[in-house]
């Protein structure tokens, strides 16, 4: 096949190079996706809920803009920068102006007298004495609803949350927020945060970080690579190699239409080490056994033939691992391993292909000059003579000193917090994360979850609604009627006919009206004082909640309306007697100027409210302490009337999504386990052989993620990605260094010169693989982003200690295999 | 502009409605104004009407206002009293809303809500006119009309059929919008369409006349649509029963008809 290689080089030369030319011109078709919320599939039940309780209740993903001035706040000059804050976000496009939350946008109801209130915008003009900031503060502060949501309990702070037609827009809102603000005198006092925007700046600066940190990998290993051979020609192979690879996946990826996502983003990343890996192997052996004056052709031949298999048997198990991600139910992470698992294939094929003919193109003066270090005392040589000693003359030890470090990792992994928060995906010194912990402090939260109630009750029927024996002159418009048709359209429909109607079917047809306006009412639970008083004490329970710092409901504003229409007293903060009597206090509220603000807590109908919780962190593992809390609750104090509640909110799509994830990796790593294994098994055509063969790995994953458990470090998005890729990359090293211990003990016959030899090349070569990726990796290190940095850490680590585990585990390995199969075979000796 | 003397506002609606006939004379805009504010508002000495409202919002959920309207004017385009008593939905049957229009110069009208299941009579103040009637599109100013002499108005068309007029708010911080333009129909002289402006020069909201008829000689709105541009919302108005000069005694529009409806009249 080489031959075949070799003597069509220019035609297999054009072909790659035109794939890669076309893949570019693919690239500016890419499509970006930062929203978190696609980690769930479209169709998820909890995110198709969240998006129907969003539209239900007229909600927005808001930015949240706080002021939190140095000197007070209810001061004409700090006043007027907010009016002319909210001024402003009322000229940007992509902002919900009618639902924008703050100072210059509520209205105050007041008392006069009883059943005389006048609503006033709380600040309608910027005030220009002292003493009318000071009323501002005092309007403020008497109205529950705002404490702690608009304004902090001291009202030393202020809160602006700005809704956004699609949380797309966050980020380009957020700078025109920020230019904005930039103006002013108290510029440095304000902050934003929130979710959207959050995750639409992580998306942002993703794009940014992508641009930088592939690059910087590139030349990473670029110098690694010359480190190792010193021969800049040489190395320009494997660079070419990870170069094509990376931009055909891409491009693959991006005219198959799929969106770029914050997974996806990291594809060139990852594939940029994978991809050297195999030219590594072939530069290093070449340049071990090429001698000045040898054939090139026939040295190639030779480092082919004895690299192939593990590299072929590598890329495969490397893919397999990638692959296994297609088993989470997590659409960007399936894509994330598809189009991997495709490069690492890709990187293998482009290696053998274009590896050879570059080396065997290149003039022999060039060769001339490769290294000879190699077989001189490098730190290379020097590390791999201690791990050697330590294999070879303390087996025993080095077996020990595994299973121990298994053994104590086991404890770190029960340890380990599954944790997430997109907001934490910044560094601690980021505007945001400043924003975010600011605000937080001071006020009810930032972070938004949704308690729904829904009426279960069963509806009553067309048929049920219908008086018995109606008039026979109705029946044909009684037939008409569609059975489906909703309360009110019956009613007028009932009305409608009343009007053209005589004396006798009127009779019928005004009790018709009178059960379906009955029904009406009983479906209307969200009016019954039974279910506003167990909102009223579900909320109390909710607002001493340590993470829950403020709720708000129908309940607050029909308890406020009750106070401001009877006396203005908090004695009168209380929930009404009857049904009418909160319908008709809501529908005082409807005169506000924010008469809309009703419908984000309760339904025109009044069959399903939503208890908006404000929590003061955004940590999943926080949201599931509300949720265990809350649900505890109910079942102890059960709501009334067949209600029935559920979740949604942003945060608690997180936990959604961060549940769906830890259950989906851990298929996925079982899976790549379970397939590694057998193809290992199959290949070494032993069990035990095989087994041996995952040992290093699993000791190496089982030890970092030990590692993460007694570190603190939270179980999160990247790190449970990488629980199964990494099985994939570090098997690597055991296929290599058992092919080839295989492979020459067929010749030595020893097992003791076999495993000497082991620590010559081979081992060379494996110390030189995991050295140049865990190198690749190191830009990441310096990212502004946390999940990058733990993805460049993570993989340096498992493919330095995985290297480390695999030299000093599997000579130890090796001789009991060795010892087994003798024994099997009643001493007589045969190849492993 | 100087609030007209009863006698002089008289005496021009009555040569309106003359040149009408003529057809040949160039009107001023306030002449326009005052002719639609009678049509509109004034028709007949009392009138009594039944009406439902149905309010859409954006998504299309649907609720409904039922009730009873009377009215007696004590003078056209001048003071006037109102009514409103509401039979659904059930939670808010037995509202009543009670108006009492003052035209005089510096007097602005009263305006109660009665809330049966408070028992309490709620007065709307002035500052509230503009916001929402009874949870619909219409607020309370529409229902009994704007001061005319609130806005300057000016002609902007003036076409065989229709005449559009421009009304510029003469204290814009009292109202949420920065100018409104009418259009009246020149043989009915009612109002068929009125376009609120907000700062930005868009149309955020929109009331058209849908159906007109002639009841008992008078021009009648009997269904009308208030849109909301900016949630695409709607309320539709309909009028059924429409009388006029019936027999309405003053002492039905004071505060005891809150708590005693007149049963008789709003069966």
């Amino acid at each position: 096949m080489l031959k075949f290689i070799l003597n069509h080089t220019k035609a297999i030369s054009l072909v790659i190079a035109l794939i890669t030319v076309v893949s570019i011109s693919q690239l500016p078709n890419i499509v970006i996706d930062t929203d978190p919320e696609n980690m769930l599939a479209a169709d998820h039940p909890d995110r198709l809920f969240h998006q129907q309780v969003k539209q239900t209740f007229n909600l927005n993903d808001a930015i949240v803009l706080g002021f939190v001035p140095n000197s007070p706040l209810f001061e004409p000059s700090k006043l007027s920068d907010i009016h002319a804050v909210t001024q402003h976000l009322m000229t940007l496009d992509h902002v919900v102006k009618h639902d924008v939350l703050g100072l210059s946008t509520v209205d105050h109801v007041t008392h006069l007298s009883p059943g005389e209130i006048n609503f006033e915008r709380l600040m309608k003009d910027a005030p220009d004495s002292l003493q009318h900031a000071k009323a501002i503060e005092t309007a403020t502060l008497d109205i529950p609803l705002f404490i702690d949501t608009i304004v902090s309990k001291n009202s030393d702070a202020t809160l602006l949350f700005v809704p956004v037609e699609d949380k797309r827009y966050s980020y380009a809102v957020a700078e025109s927020i920020r230019a904005f603000i930039a103006t002013l005198p108290s510029s440095s006092e304000w902050y934003i945060t929130g979710l959207p925007v959050a995750e639409d700046q992580f998306g942002t600066e993703m794009f940014i970080q992508m641009a930088i940190s592939a690059p910087l990998a590139g030349l990473m290993i670029f110098a690694a690579m010359w480190l190792l051979f010193r021969h800049v020609t040489l190395i320009v192979a494997p660079m070419l190699v990870a170069l094509a690879t990376v931009l055909t996946t891409m491009a693959m990826l991006i005219s198959m239409g799929f969106s770029v996502h914050i997974m996806s983003s990291m594809i060139a990343i990852f594939l940029m080490p994978i991809a050297v890996v195999d030219g590594v192997h072939v530069l290093s052996e070449f340049a071990d056994r090429y001698r000045v004056g040898d054939d090139v052709n026939d040295v190639l031949t030779g480092v082919m033939a004895s690299l192939f298999k593990p590299m072929a048997l590598t890329s495969i198990t490397s893919a397999a691992g990638f692959f296994s991600l297609l088993l989470t139910p997590i659409p960007p992470v399936q894509i994330f391993g598809a189009f991997i698992g495709l490069g690492i294939i890709l990187a293998f094929l482009l290696t053998i292909l274009v590896i050879p003919i570059y080396i065997a193109h290149l003039p022999t003066s060039k060769l001339a000059s490769l290294p000879k270090h190699h077989r001189s005392k490098s730190r290379t040589n020097r590390i791999i003579a201690s791990l050697s000693d330590i294999a070879i003359n303390h087996k025993v030890l080095s077996l020990g000193l595994g299973l121990v470090a298994a053994g104590v990792s086991i404890i770190g992994l029960y340890q380990i917090e599954v944790n997430d928060n997109p907001v934490k995906w910044f560094k601690p010194n980021h505007e945001i994360r400043i924003a975010d912990k600011r605000l937080n402090d001071k006020f009810g939260g930032t972070y938004n979850a949704y308690l729904v109630l829904r009426n279960t009750q069963q509806n009553a029927t067309m048929s049920q609604l219908t008086p018995p024996s109606p008039p026979p002159s109705l029946s044909s418009w009684l037939s008409q009627i569609d059975p489906d048709i909703d309360l009110v359209s019956l009613l007028i429909e009932i009305e409608d006919y009343l009007f053209l109607s005589d004396s006798i079917e009127e009779a019928w047809l005004v009790s018709f009206a009178e059960n379906v306006e009955k029904e009406k009412e009983k479906r209307q639970v969200l009016l019954k004082p039974q279910t506003l008083a167990a909102i009223e004490q579900l909320q109390r329970f909710l607002d001493a909640h340590h993470i829950v710092g403020k709720s708000n409901s129908v309940v607050d504003i029909v308890k406020l309306m009750n106070r401001e229409m009877t006396s203005g007293q908090q004695t009168d903060y209380e929930l009404p007697r009857s049904a009418h009597a909160a319908s008709q206090l809501l529908l005082q509220y409807q005169s506000s100027h924010r008469p809309h603000d009703i419908w984000h807590y309760v339904t025109p109908q009044y069959d399903q409210g939503l208890i908006w919780l404000q929590l003061t962190s955004g940590d999943n593992n926080a949201m599931s302490e509300v949720k265990t809390a809350v649900e505890a609750y109910l079942l102890a104090n059960p709501l009334p009337d067949q209600l029935e509640f559920s979740w949604a909110g942003k945060a608690y799509l997180n936990v959604v999504w961060q549940d769906n994830m830890v259950g989906g990796m851990a298929d996925s790593l079982i899976g790549a386990f379970i397939v590694v294994l057998l193809m290992m098994i199959i290949l070494f055509r032993s069990v035990l052989l095989g087994l041996f063969a995952m040992l290093p790995l699993s000791i190496s994953i089982v030890g970092i993620y030990g590692v993460i458990g007694f570190v603190g470090k939270d179980y999160d998005m990247p790190i449970a990605v990488l629980s199964a890729l990494t099985l994939g990359l570090s098997i690597d090293f055991a296929i290599h260094f058992i092919a080839r211990a295989q492979s020459h003990l067929r010749s030595s016959n020893n097992i003791n010169t076999t495993l000497a030899y082991m620590f010559t090349e081979p081992a060379r070569a494996i110390v030189r693989n995991a050295t140049v990726v865990a190198i690749g990796f190191t830009p990441l290190l310096f990212a502004p982003l946390v999940p990058y940095v733990t993805v460049g850490a993570f993989l340096a680590a498992i493919m330095m200690i995985s290297a480390v585990v695999t030299l000093l585990l599997l000579p130890a390995c090796l001789c009991i295999h060795h010892k087994v199969s003798l024994f099997r075979t009643g001493g007589k000796y045969e190849a492993i | 502009m100087k609030q007209f003397k009863p006698a002089l506002r008289l005496f021009l609606t009555a040569s309106l409605g003359i040149s009408m006939s003529s057809a040949a004379q160039q009107h001023s805009a306030n002449e326009w104004v005052i002719a639609a504010e009678k049509a509109a508002y004034y028709a007949g000495d009392t009138a009594k009407s039944q009406a439902r409202m149905l309010i859409v919002d954006g998504q299309g959920r649907k609720q409904l206002r039922q009730f009873t309207l009377l009215r007696r004017d004590i003078e056209d385009n001048g003071d006037q009293q109102m009514l409103v008593f509401f039979s659904r939905p059930s939670d808010v049957k037995n509202t009543v809303f009670r108006v009492e229009k003052h035209k005089a110069a510096n007097a602005s009208d009263d305006r109660w809500l009665y809330l049966p299941a408070l028992d309490l009579v709620k007065r709307i103040a002035s500052s509230d006119k503009r916001t929402s009637f009874v949870g619909s599109h219409f607020y309370y100013e529409d229902v009994s009309g704007r001061n005319t002499e609130d806005d300057l108005f000016s002609i902007l068309k003036d076409n065989d059929d229709v005449v559009t007029l421009q009304a510029v708010p003469k204290r814009p911080k009292t109202v949420e919008f920065a100018k409104y333009e009418v259009d009246i129909d020149k043989t009915t002289l009612l109002p068929i369409s009125i376009r609120y402006f907000d700062n930005q020069n868009d149309i955020y909201r929109k009331v058209d006349a849908l159906e007109i008829s002639t009841i008992e000689g008078h021009p009648t709105v009997t269904k009308s649509r208030i849109s909301d541009l900016k949630t695409n919302g709607y309320t539709l108005m309909e009028f059924r029963n429409v009388t006029y000069d019936l027999t309405l005694p003053e002492a039905i529009f004071s505060e005891r008809s809150l708590r005693q409806p007149p049963r008789r009249l709003i069966k």
